[in-house]
């Protein structure tokens, strides 16, 4: 876990580092519909963005005005100070509104902060639905980032290397998953915090390693006796994007375990598989936009709810916490829906809203969790 | 929500006043001026309209037409759908359905009641809805989430890809009230052929939803006759756009207000035509004298609005530009996009559209060219390869008008142009143009009072020498 740790906790971590030490290129994305298969039929490590290691919203408030989550700004703040400065590109995804103006702040500030614009500077269109036209342009978007990729680092990315990454990527979806099953399980043999930080991980390691990594963790879990969840309350969190581990061990240690989640840096992308036969850019396409269950997705929320009951069902879950950083309304309305429908279920929730970051609102949210947990019990 | 409140409904209190305001109007100056002491919360709604004479009087029926229609929709066996301002109701009246567009609802409701639309606004938060949302839409949403309105058959918009939180609210609604959802895309380029291909293909899909909706086929005849009236009401809001760019301005700052609500209400349909024509011939007496289309007659600053104006109750923001001898180059929210506007012609020549009637596919490619060009589209989220089309825009706009300065007037809930509105506002200054962010919400006066407002905006044009 000592890997998996460094990489929760540092963006410019050690095997980041050796990748680019070893001559290697890294691209950063802004959200979970831009294909790791292709960076890695490309030999580029994908990244995904944090903002995790943004001490102060300082700068980022000084681009980006006050209505605005403080995800976005964190990522700004941290690209501003150089932290992102060994990047060799970046990929802007219209994830929501603010990440999308990331890309006019982020272009705006490098006028101000020299060297703070990656050489490669690409916006992505993602569709908000998945219907048949729809993946047709998003297949041919995915193609145009990939003549992007190639003109610009002068790698071909062609079928077979994209078909032999879709299984490897495969194979580490099929290895997380296995890994969230230890923690779904009746008996429940890895904390919701240490799985949530290998699925953070699983945004930041090169995928071939990550994969060995994995392998070895399930060899551990395996042989592991007892369960984590006697006399727990077991909890699931969703909402917001959120990379904080400490929210997880927060309400781990206030006396539940974290069974399940619903959150994009954590179970949300992880199932299901590409098919590795046909046009790879085909599959990729249908997977990346058919699987989401992203709250952008919008006109979708009957069959969230219905994965969300599933999960509660499947997990024995006896609590649900819904998260929402301020000002992000797709999750926060769309938790004010699940509220209402959960209720009918008689399955209780609890809706926090709060700052991206580690828990700069702790002392609040510790309050509240506790009072949660005494309801349910 | 305040029981009181719950004991009316939305749509037909609205139908009421607006009933009672264009009726009023009628009256003599005489009558008038008594009647004001019997609507004490009324008075300044109809004195600002009276001031506009024939023009006043044919705005307050229009809008109690749209409100009529909504009202007796059911009756006339039509369907009612939710959907947004930007989004040209053209193929909603082409398929004889009736369109609520919740925006410009919660202006008028927000203009003609003391209360604004508080009560509503607050009902979206109760059930779920985020109050950091935007208010544009939570004014007229409260109300229909709370069953306050006519039943709703199905909600249409065309936002995701432009603006987030305007698409949440649809979304929302559809979930909430439990009615089936269609939306449009906005790819991120505009004019290319793979963004054609889309917007023909989802148009295509919309209508086919429509079609199963309503039991409906769409009339072909119908929407050519819609789309040919839109083009001449394009012809007639260019000849005001041309007018404007005089100095002095002949066309009174409320006539923005006409233009833009008229084209989200009624585009495509006859009685948005006879307002803009009466615009056009009153306007135009202006021009002819030389004069302003201010009260005074006189113009001391020519200012642009680059997003949205401000609708706090009573009007008082178009009374406020009038007093200070303001006049109002326009705003973001309305046209500029006929092919020989200076706007097109000396700028984006890309930016403009024009109608094609030949056939049903060139229709439906002449709404989505039109769609794509409302005012979240084209200029204030942009094409993705043109990150500063805003800032593009508005100085293109700020120069076709010669406006003294920029003002932002917006709302909280707006991601797009917080997002931004910083270094865009100081880019514009380093252009020249004195600018200013107004911190209120353009529909909820709880968030900054309309005193404290107006305090900031009188401070600005003194510091900066414009007043």
């Amino acid at each position: 876990m000592e890997a998996i740790r460094e990489a929760v906790d540092h963006i410019y971590n050690r095997p980041v580092r050796e990748w680019k030490e070893n001559g290697g290129k890294v691209v950063a994305t802004l959200c979970t519909f831009v294909p790791s298969e292709i960076f890695m039929a490309a030999g580029i490590h994908p990244l995904r963005f944090r903002g995790v290691e943004a001490a102060d919203l300082d700068i980022a408030d000084a681009y980006y005005g006050p209505f605005i989550c403080s995800c976005p700004k964190a990522l700004l703040q941290m690209i501003c100070e150089g932290k992102y400065a060994f990047l060799d590109g970046a990929i802007i995804t219209p994830g929501c509104d603010s990440m999308r103006r990331l890309d006019d702040c982020w272009q705006k500030a490098g006028e101000d902060y020299q060297g703070i614009v990656p050489p490669f500077f690409f916006h992505f269109g993602v569709p908000h639905k998945a219907v048949s036209y729809s993946i047709d342009w998003f297949t041919d978007e995915i193609r145009r980032l990939i003549n992007a990729l190639e003109a610009h680092f002068g790698v071909p990315i062609t079928d077979e290397k994209l078909q032999a990454a879709i299984r490897v990527y495969n194979h580490g979806r099929n290895l997380l998953q296995r890994i969230q099953d230890f923690r779904t399980d009746e008996d429940v043999k890895i904390s919701g915090t240490d799985a949530f930080a290998i699925a953070i991980a699983g945004t930041a390691l090169p995928r071939e390693a990550l994969n060995r990594t994995l392998e070895s963790l399930i060899g551990e879990l395996k042989q592991k006796e007892g369960s984590l969840a006697e006399g727990r309350k077991r909890i699931m969190v969703i909402g917001s994007v959120c990379d904080d581990t400490s929210l997880i061990e927060l309400i781990e240690n206030a006396g539940a375990v974290v069974v399940a989640d619903n959150l994009c840096f954590g179970a949300r992308p992880i199932g299901g598989m590409v098919s590795d036969t046909g046009d790879p850019v085909r599959a990729l396409a249908e997977w990346y936009l058919e699987e989401s269950v992203c709250p952008r997705m919008f006109g979708n929320f009957e069959r969230r709810l219905a994965i969300l009951k599933d999960r509660i069902r499947q997990c024995r879950v006896d609590g649900v916490i819904m998260q929402n950083i301020r000002f992000c309304d797709m999750h926060g309305s769309e938790n004010g829906l699940f509220a209402r429908s959960l209720a009918e279920i008689n399955v209780p929730c609890l809706q926090v809203e709060l700052e991206y970051g580690p828990l700069v609102d702790g002392g609040r949210v510790k309050m509240r969790v506790d009072a949660f947990l005494e309801r349910i019990s | 929500m305040r029981p009181e409140i719950k004991e009316y409904n939305f749509d037909s209190l609205l139908w009421h006043v607006l009933d009672i305001g264009h009726k009023v109007l009628d009256s003599t100056e005489k009558e008038i001026f008594w009647i004001g002491d019997y609507v004490p919360y009324y008075d300044r709604v109809i004195d600002v309209w009276a001031r506009e004479g024939k023009v006043g009087r044919m705005f307050l029926e229009m809008v109690w037409k749209y409100m009529d229609n909504i009202k007796t929709a059911h009756d006339r066996g039509k369907k009612l759908a939710i959907t947004t301002f930007c989004f040209s109701p053209a193929i909603f009246y082409a398929m004889d359905v009736v369109p609520v567009s919740l925006e410009p609802l919660t202006v008028i409701s927000t203009l003609v009641w003391d209360r604004g639309t508080v009560d509503y606004l607050d009902f979206c938060c109760e059930v779920g809805f985020t109050e950091t949302a935007c208010s544009a839409q939570r004014g007229a949403l409260g109300a229909y989430l709370a069953g306050l309105g006519e039943e709703i058959d199905f909600v249409v918009c065309d936002t995701p890809g432009v603006c987030d939180t305007n698409a949440l609210a649809y979304a929302f609604a559809a979930a909430y009230l439990k009615k089936p959802f269609f939306q449009l895309n906005a790819p991120p380029t505009l004019v290319d052929e793979r963004s054609s291909t889309y917007h023909r293909e989802d148009f295509k899909a919309l209508v086919a939803f429509m079609e199963g909706q309503t039991g409906k086929k769409l009339d072909v005849d119908r929407l050519r006759h819609i789309l040919l009236e839109h083009e001449k009401q394009d012809e007639l809001i260019g000849e005001l756009e041309e007018m404007q760019r005089l100095i002095p301005n002949p066309v009174p700052s409320i006539y923005n207000l006409i233009i833009y609500s008229g084209r989200y209400f009624f585009s495509g349909r006859p009685e948005y035509t006879r307002i803009l024509e009466e615009m056009v011939k009153s306007a135009k007496i202006n021009a002819d004298a030389g004069v302003s289309g201010l009260r005074s007659g006189k113009e001391k600053i020519r200012a642009l609005f680059c997003y949205i104006d401000h609708f706090v109750v009573d009007f008082k923001f178009w009374d406020w530009l009038d007093q200070h001898g303001i006049s109002q180059c326009g705003s973001l929210l309305k046209g500029f996009f006929l092919p020989q506007s200076p706007y097109i012609k000396e700028g984006f020549r890309e930016a403009g559209y024009s109608i094609r009637t030949d056939s049903e596919e060139a229709m439906l490619d002449s709404i989505a060219q039109i769609n794509a060009r409302m005012p979240m589209i084209n200029s204030i989220r942009g094409p993705y390869y043109k990150p500063y089309m805003w800032l593009d825009a508005t100085l293109q706009v700020a120069r076709v008008m010669q406006s003294d300065c920029i003002i932002y007037s917006g709302t909280p809930g707006c991601r797009n142009t917080w997002g931004m509105v910083r270094p865009y506002m100081k880019d514009i200054e380093k252009h020249g143009y004195p600018a200013h962010i107004m911190n209120a919400d353009a529909f909820d006066f709880r968030v900054e009072s309309w005193e404290v407002t107006t305090e900031r905006l009188e401070e600005f044009l003194k510091v900066r020498g414009l007043m």
